[in-house]
């Protein structure tokens, strides 16, 4: 290769003896048209696509409204002995679907880390969030999934769970109780905010699932 | 001009002489009684140009010439069924698509609805058990099949170049095929489907950072609501398949370009032995 | 196929039902076993995301580290044995997915005095901590199929009550119930 000459370092297009060069111009006409048409192209479809992708990202960033405190039955119902059953509808408008089942007793303990008046636990493995069954005999929650157990607090005892069961706010009005907000423990049953199955909430790991937006 | 230095000629290769491709008989002109084939002027295939609608079609697309070297193309030695599977893979998700779009007419994708448009589907409709039946377990079969020719793909060396993009590709409609059976498994909203999403959304939640937040954009919040179906429904039928269509199109494309690979244990002969045989 | 098999449609999705044990579609065992085998909490993304993206991404990149032109079979050992070791891989998982039965069941056949106490056995939760023949998770608790022959009797009672921990205790599970439990613990051999 011939060596560079000053004219082809030139920023002219006709002295760098490009074909369609014209005199004073840094940039052929082909050159130009080819830019406008990539970026008028760039352009209509950043202006349907990032739209459209802010619309299917949305709530990701939207914030869960509360919802009202839901009612599972008088004080007179639960003890601290054992747990008893209760459906509520976390969401409603969707039947069936946005019902759940949690497990409520009396907090016969209340402490600072704990002062809810009721203890009611979510069955929600922590592990993958398949549905855990309380049994009465082994006073301990049994997951079908992968077969991790949990004790009477909720702890994880066995398996592959990540942390304790999740909890709900409970709150008492004229004899009733009434259910809030679910959120996660970690493993000293201190109230964080509520992850995901999975989403470890202790220790160094916690530091990869950091709280989201959502809740 | 100046000598160029000479350059070594390189083998020559036989062109092998293979019977033309039949065409469709409306595209052959019969010449006038009284001339022959070559004895037709451009004059005379003007006025005859475009009688039939296969010609007229042909006309104005010249689509033969691209379908007879498509579907025509050289194959070489050798090949057998195995050869046959990227082609019944197809077959496969041409049929899901088209019972897909026909269990569509009859599906709602709304929590409170959905279950019992399904069972709707499969007690009331005019073979809407056959239906539904042939996409579940087309489902399987396609999902088989994809595998298996990948493994045929992999035991013939066929991912070797030039066929690495191509390969690639095909890892891509593998993976949307594992995105279409998890998103389609929601839609019968029964007591398995329910749960294995649960489980599925939970599995992507578990990833390290970025985690909670594909879980959250699944599930379209921090809750499973009515925006989850429609949001699997759309990923399922609309998103998802139309990305299949496109890459299928470029996995042809590039068989189409690079040819079908050999057969591995075919000797490859050198062209003089290959003249001496002719 | 279709004709034969049909589609068949489970009940109506139930979020509040603590019986149901979820099950992928059959396609997908291989991946739902792995969580199974995989026990440690801190590695469970290495089994949920982990193992398949790294299998997803030596898919994807195969051409690229597969450099030999070599294209005959008998002369790739080392991608026939990691091809064959994957196929061996994915069909033992997905066969132990689908033998592995629900965790309140236990398939061994018992004489039927003592099927009382099984369905006992079933009910409690046992099969979270311990195997019974082919049903149950293995571990954290011991393999209980042939218990009778390692503890008499007196001995499961007395571990029922006071256990060693993480099991707890089964004290106050009503008598006749226990009873069962231990005879039927008892004559597994």
């Amino acid at each position: 290769m011939a060596p560079k000459t000053d004219k082809q370092k030139s920023k002219y297009t006709v002295d760098r003896g490009w074909p369609g060069g014209f005199e004073g111009e840094t940039l052929t006409r082909r050159g130009f048209m080819t830019g406008v048409a990539l970026g008028a192209g760039g352009v209509a479809s950043a202006m349907f696509g990032l739209p459209a992708l802010g619309f299917a990202l949305g709530p990701i960033f939207e914030k869960t409204e509360h919802r009202a405190l839901l009612d599972v039955g008088s004080t007179k119902d639960f003890n601290g002995d054992t747990y008893l059953p209760a459906v509520i509808t976390t969401t409603a408008g969707i039947g069936q679907a946005g019902k759940t089942l949690i497990y409520v007793r009396k907090n016969t303990n209340p402490t600072d880390k704990q002062p809810w008046p009721y203890i009611a636990i979510s069955t929600r493995c922590a592990h993958l969030g398949c549905p855990v069954r309380f049994i009465e005999a082994a006073r301990s929650f049994v997951c079908p999934c992968h077969g991790g157990t949990y004790n009477y607090e909720g702890e994880v005892t066995g398996g592959p769970p990540v942390r304790p069961l999740d909890r709900f706010e409970t709150f008492v009005k004229s004899d009733r109780v009434l259910v809030g907000e679910r959120f996660s423990v970690n493993s000293q049953l201190e109230r964080v905010p509520t992850r995901d199955p999975g989403a470890h909430v202790d220790g160094f790991w916690q530091v990869l699932y950091p709280p989201r937006p959502t809740v | 001009m100046p000598s160029k230095p000479k350059i070594p000629k390189p083998h020559k290769i036989p062109v092998s002489k293979l019977p033309k491709p039949p065409i469709p008989s409306g595209l052959t002109r019969v010449p006038k009684p009284g001339t022959t084939r070559d004895d037709v002027t451009v004059g005379d295939v003007a006025a005859e140009g475009g009688t039939g609608v296969v010609a007229w079609i042909d006309e104005r697309t010249a689509g033969s010439g691209f379908l007879r070297g498509f579907l025509f193309r050289k194959v070489p030695k050798g090949t057998n069924w195995w050869y046959t599977l990227g082609s019944a893979t197809m077959f496969a998700f041409i049929s899901q698509a088209v019972t897909g779009v026909f269990l569509a007419m009859y599906y709602t994708p709304d929590p409170v609805q959905a279950y019992e448009s399904v069972r709707n589907i499969n007690n009331e409709v005019f073979l809407g058990e056959f239906v539904h039946g042939m996409h579940k377990w087309g489902a399987t079969v396609m999902t088989v099949l994809v595998f298996v020719h990948m493994a045929r793909t992999f035991v013939f060396g066929a991912y070797k170049y030039p066929r690495e993009l191509n390969w690639v590709v095909g890892v891509l409609l593998l993976m949307m095929t594992m995105m279409m059976g998890f998103t389609g498994y929601l839609l019968p909203f029964d007591q398995r489907s329910f749960w294995a999403t649960v489980v599925g959304v939970n599995l992507n939640g578990t990833g390290p950072i970025i985690g909670p937040y594909l879980a959250d954009f699944l599930r379209a919040g921090s809750d499973f609501t009515a925006t989850t179906l429609s949001r699997f429904y759309a990923i399922h039928m609309m998103l998802v398949p139309g990305l299949i269509g496109a890459l299928i199109g470029v996995h042809l494309y590039l068989v189409a370009k690079l040819g079908t690979s050999a057969p591995p244990w075919l000797k490859s002969k050198l062209p003089d032995e290959e003249k001496k045989k002719v | 196929m279709s004709l034969i098999l049909g589609a068949e449609l489970g009940p109506k999705a139930d979020p509040t039902t603590t019986t149901y044990v979820p099950r992928p579609e059959w396609y997908f065992f291989f991946l739902f076993e792995l969580l199974r085998v995989i026990k440690p909490p801190e590695l469970v993304f290495v089994a949920t995301l982990g193992i398949p993206n790294i299998a997803l991404a030596l898919l994807v990149l195969l051409p690229f580290y597969d450099r030999s032109p070599e294209r005959r079979p008998t002369r790739r050992p080392v991608a026939m044995t990691a091809m064959m070791l994957t196929i061996v891989a994915m069909t033992y998982l997905t066969l132990l997915g689908a033998f592995a039965g629900s965790p309140t069941q236990i398939d061994a056949e018992v004489e039927p005095q003592y099927q009382y106490g099984k369905e006992v056995a079933a009910n409690s939760g046992c099969l979270g901590c311990h195997k019974f023949g082919e049903n149950g998770n293995d571990g954290p608790g011991p393999n209980l199929t042939t218990i009778g022959q390692r503890l008499p009797k007196q001995a499961i009672q007395r571990t029922l009550d006071n256990p060693t921990p993480p099991m707890p205790s089964f004290k106050n599970m009503p008598p006749d119930q226990k009873e069962a439990l231990v005879e039927y613990l008892g004559q597994l051999r």
